[in-house]
C-alpha cells in the first residue's frame, strides 16, 4: 500500500499535506475518530475505579478521557495530545474540594465568616483561572509541539473579577461585552508553538447572539407564566412547577448559544496566517444534545460516553483550517524549553473554561 | 511495504516528529537487538527501547512512541506495531486492557451497579448517621427556619385552634418529652394544614408542626401526644439531617457522574431520595414513640389507632393530593407499622 495512513485527509486536501509547498490557502478538516463503543469501556473502568478509590483515580480518569479526545481528533493527518500530569490534576483536586467546602461550611456558621471567604475566593479566582488555562493549553500538542498561553495577572483579573463586577451592576447589559473580552483574552494570549493566535470577532456580534436568545428566554418565561397561572386556579402549589420548565426553557436555548458562539469564535480565529472555519448548525445541535439527553435518562447516565462522542463529533467535525501555507513550517516557541518548570503547581483549580 | 503474516518482524510505517517543527517525517521502525531504528525522510535514528514510551492504545487513534527529547512517532499501523510490541515483550496496563475487553466491560458495569445498590443501600445511611451527630446546632436551626419559611409560604396557613387548646397541648407535650430523665428540647407549632390536611411533621431543630386537622381528627389530646412523640423520634435520632446528609452525597455523586452533560439535573434525585424517611427510621421513631408512651403508663395502641385515622383520612385517592410533605408519602408501609405496633412485641403491657 502506497499511503499506510488510513486518517491522512489527502484527498480531501486536495494533495500530500506532507510535502513541503502545498499549495495555498488549502482546507483541512478537522475529524473525530472517536466511537461511542469503544469510549464506553474507558468511562466505565474510570468510573468504577474513581468509586472504589473515592474521588482520588478521578485525576487519572481525566487524563485519559481527555487522551481519548485528543487522540481520536485529527487535523492534516496528525493527532493532537494531552500531557497532564495526573498527580498535578488531583492535587488541584484536592485544594479545589477544601476551598469549596470551606465555602459552604463557612456560610452555615456566620455569614460574616461566609463573606470573608467568598471575598477571598473571589481574590484568588481570577489568578486560578489563568493557570488553568496555562496548564490546559501548555499540557496540549499537535505534531510535536506544545500549545501555550502567556495572559498576565492584569488581564486576568480584569476578565475574570472587573468585568463580572461590571456585568452584575449594569443588569447583565455588558454580557456580551464581558464575553468578547474574555474570549479575546483566551486567545490573544494563546499560541501554538511560536506561532501566535487572534481573535477580532466584534462585540456587536456577541450581542447579536446574545440578543436573540435573550428575546426566547423571555418569550418562553411569559409562556410559561401564562400557562401556570391558567393551571393554577388557586392553587399555589403548582408554580413549583415554574423552576423545572425553566430548566427546559434554557435547554432549549442552550444549543442555539454554543453553536453561534463557537462559529463565531473560530471565523474570527487567526494563526500566523492560518484561518478557520466553523460551521455548526443550532438546529443539528439541538437534535443531537435533546437525543443525547433522552438516552442519557432512558439509561440511567449509561448513555453518556457515547452522547459525549457524538457531541464532539459533531462539534470537531464542523472546524476546517483554512490553510495560508504549508503545515510543516510550524516551530517551536522559546518558551517550550520552561514548560517543566515552576508549574507544578498550575493546576491548583481543575477548572475548565469551555473553548 | 508488505505486511504477510508470515513476516514475523515487520517494519511498520510511522510519522515522525523532531518536537522543534510541526514537519511530519514519513518513516519505518524496526527493533533489532532491543533498540529501536527510525529511517527514512530526513531521518536516521537508533534509541534503545529502555528510553522509550509508547502510549496506551486507543481504538483506531494514533499510538504514539515518544523520546525523552521531546520528538515522538504517531502510528497508525496497528497490526504492524501490535506484532513489533508482542516481538519485544511489551504489555500495557491491565487497566488499559481492561477498558477494551468486552469481559472486563461486563463485569466492570455489573460491579458499578452493585457498589452503587451497596453504598445507596447500606454505605450512605451508615455514614450519615456517624456524621448527623457532628452537624453543628446553629446548621440545623439555619436549616429548620428555611424550611419552615418555605412551608408557611407554599403549603400551611395560621392556625384556627383555640390558644387555651394549644397551651394545653404544650404542657402534655413537654411533660412527655424527656428520656432517662433528660428534658427533650423542642418547639410545638401549630398551623392549618390546608392542602396537607391531616399531618404533622419534625424539623430537625426540635420544631414541631401539627395541623389543625390532625389535632380535630384525633379528637382528644392523647392520641396528639402518641403522633408527636412519634415526631420527637425522629428530631432526637436526627434523622431529617441523616436524610439530608443522604440526599446531599448522593446529589454531589450525581452531580460528578452526570457532570459530562449537564449538572441541571442533579438536583431531582436528591429531591426524590429526600422525600420520605426511610423504613428503617420510621421503625426507630415508632419505638422511641413507644419508649415515651410507656413511661406515661400509655400504650402503643394510641399511635397504631392515629395512624388507622390518618391512614382512613387521606385515603387512596387523597394520598396523592397530599403532596410532597403528606403524611403518607413521607411515612411509608402504614399498613406494616400498624400491625406492628399492635403485635404482641408491643401490647404486651
Ligand atoms: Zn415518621
Amino acid at each position: 500500500m502506497d499511503n499506510p495512513f488510513e486518517h491522512a485527509p489527502a484527498e480531501a486536501a486536495g494533495g500530500n499535506p506532507f510535502a513541503a509547498g502545498s499549495p495555498a490557502l488549502q482546507r483541512e478538516p478537522i475529524t473525530f475518530s472517536g466511537r461511542g463503543g469503544e469510549y464506553f469501556g474507558i468511562w466505565i473502568v474510570n468510573l468504577v475505579l474513581t468509586l472504589l478509590t473515592l474521588g482520588i483515580y478521578s485525576a487519572w480518569a481525566k487524563v485519559r478521557r481527555l487522551q481519548y479526545f485528543y487522540r481520536h481528533t485529527t487535523l492534516g493527518g496528525a493527532a493532537f495530545d494531552y500531557h497532564g500530569d495526573p498527580r498535578a490534576i488531583l492535587k488541584g483536586r484536592v485544594i479545589g474540594f477544601m476551598l469549596l467546602l470551606a465555602y459552604n461550611v463557612s456560610f452555615q456558621f456566620s455569614m460574616i465568616a461566609g463573606i470573608a471567604v467568598a471575598v477571598a475566593l473571589a481574590a484568588v479566582m481570577p489568578v486560578l483561572l489563568m493557570r488553568s488555562l496555562r496548564f490546559r493549553a501548555r499540557y496540549s500538542s499537535w505534531r510535536g509541539l506544545r500549545f501555550g498561553f502567556d495572559g498576565g495577572t492584569g488581564g486576568a483579573y480584569s476578565v475574570f473579577l472587573k468585568w463580572p463586577i461590571f456585568t452584575v451592576l449594569t443588569l447583565y447589559l455588558l454580557g456580551p461585552m464581558w464575553h468578547q473580552r474574555m474570549k479575546a483574552y483566551q486567545f490573544n494570549h494563546a499560541r501554538f508553538g511560536s506561532a501566535q493566535f487572534a481573535i477580532d470577532a466584534p462585540v456587536g456580534a456577541y450581542y447579536r447572539i446574545y440578543g436573540a436568545a435573550i428575546a426566547v428566554v423571555l418569550l418562553g418565561m411569559a409562556a410559561i407564566g401564562a400557562l401556570l397561572g391558567s393551571l393554577a386556579d388557586g392553587n399555589r402549589a403548582v408554580f413549583g412547577l415554574a423552576p423545572l420548565l425553566f430548566i427546559l426553557l434554557l435547554l432549549f436555548v442552550q444549543p442555539y448559544l454554543s453553536a453561534r458562539l463557537q462559529n463565531l469564535v473560530w471565523n474570527h480565529m487567526q494563526l500566523d496566517g492560518h484561518r478557520f472555519e466553523s460551521s455548526v448548525s443550532a438546529r443539528r445541535l439541538y437534535w443531537i444534545m435533546l437525543t443525547n439527553l433522552i438516552g442519557v435518562i432512558g439509561t440511567l447516565g449509561l448513555f453518556m460516553p457515547f452522547a459525549a462522542i457524538r457531541l464532539a463529533r459533531y462539534r470537531l467535525q464542523s472546524v476546517t483550517m483554512l490553510c495560508a501555507g504549508p503545515l510543516d513550517d510550524f516551530i517551536a516557541g522559546q518558551a517550550q524549553d520552561a514548560a517543566a518548570t515552576g508549574e507544578e503547581a498550575a493546576d491548583l483549580f481543575d477548572v475548565d473554561i469551555a473553548l | 511495504m508488505s505486511t504477510s503474516p508470515s513476516d514475523p518482524v515487520t517494519a511498520v510505517a510511522a510519522l515522525y516528529f523532531d518536537g522543534r517543527s510541526a514537519r511530519a517525517h514519513i518513516v519505518t521502525l524496526g527493533v533489532t537487538d532491543g533498540v529501536l531504528h527510525v529511517e527514512g525522510d530526513d531521518v536516521s535514528r537508533s534509541e534503545p527501547l529502555g528510553a522509550l514510551r509508547v502510549s496506551e492504545p486507543m481504538g483506531d487513534a494514533a499510538r504514539l512512541i515518544s523520546f525523552a527529547d521531546g520528538a515522538h512517532l504517531e502510528v497508525r499501523d496497528h497490526a504492524a506495531l501490535a506484532a513489533l510490541l508482542a516481538a519485544t515483550g511489551h504489555r500495557d496496563a491491565a487497566v488499559v486492557r481492561w477498558a477494551f475487553e468486552p469481559r472486563m466491560v461486563v463485569i466492570m458495569l455489573s460491579a458499578l451497579l452493585l457498589s452503587v445498590w451497596l453504598i445507596m443501600q447500606y454505605g450512605l445511611p451508615w455514614a450519615a448517621r456517624i456524621t448527623a451527630p457532628l452537624v453543628p446546632d446553629s446548621a440545623m436551626t439555619v436549616l429548620s427556619e428555611r424550611t419552615l419559611e418555605w412551608l408557611d409560604q407554599a403549603l400551611t396557613r395560621p392556625t384556627a385552634l383555640p390558644a387555651a387548646r394549644q397551651q394545653a397541648l404544650r404542657e402534655a407535650l413537654s411533660s412527655v418529652a424527656s428520656i432517662d430523665g433528660q428534658p427533650i428540647v423542642h418547639t410545638l407549632l401549630f398551623r392549618s394544614g390546608g392542602q396537607l390536611g391531616a399531618n404533622a411533621f419534625a424539623l430537625p431543630d426540635g420544631t414541631l408542626i401539627v395541623t389543625d386537622e390532625l389535632v380535630a381528627l384525633a379528637g382528644a389530646d392523647a392520641p396528639v401526644l402518641a403522633v408527636l412523640t412519634h415526631e420527637l423520634g425522629h428530631v432526637q435520632q436526627r434523622h431529617g439531617v441523616r436524610m439530608l446528609l443522604q440526599g446531599s452525597a448522593t446529589a454531589l455523586f450525581m452531580a460528578w457522574y452526570l457532570g459530562d452533560i449537564s449538572s441541571l439535573l442533579a438536583g431531582a434525585p436528591a429531591a426524590l431520595v429526600q422525600a420520605g424517611y426511610s423504613r428503617d427510621m420510621e421503625r426507630e421513631a415508632d419505638d422511641f414513640a413507644v419508649k415515651l408512651l410507656r413511661a406515661r403508663g400509655q400504650s402503643a395502641g394510641l399511635l397504631a389507632g392515629m395512624l388507622e385515622k390518618l391512614a382512613a383520612a387521606h385515603g387512596e385517592g387523597a394520598a396523592s393530593r397530599s403532596g410532597p410533605m403528606g403524611w403518607l408519602s413521607s411515612h411509608p408501609d402504614t399498613a406494616e407499622r400498624i400491625t406492628r405496633l399492635r403485635s404482641t412485641e408491643f401490647a404486651a403491657d
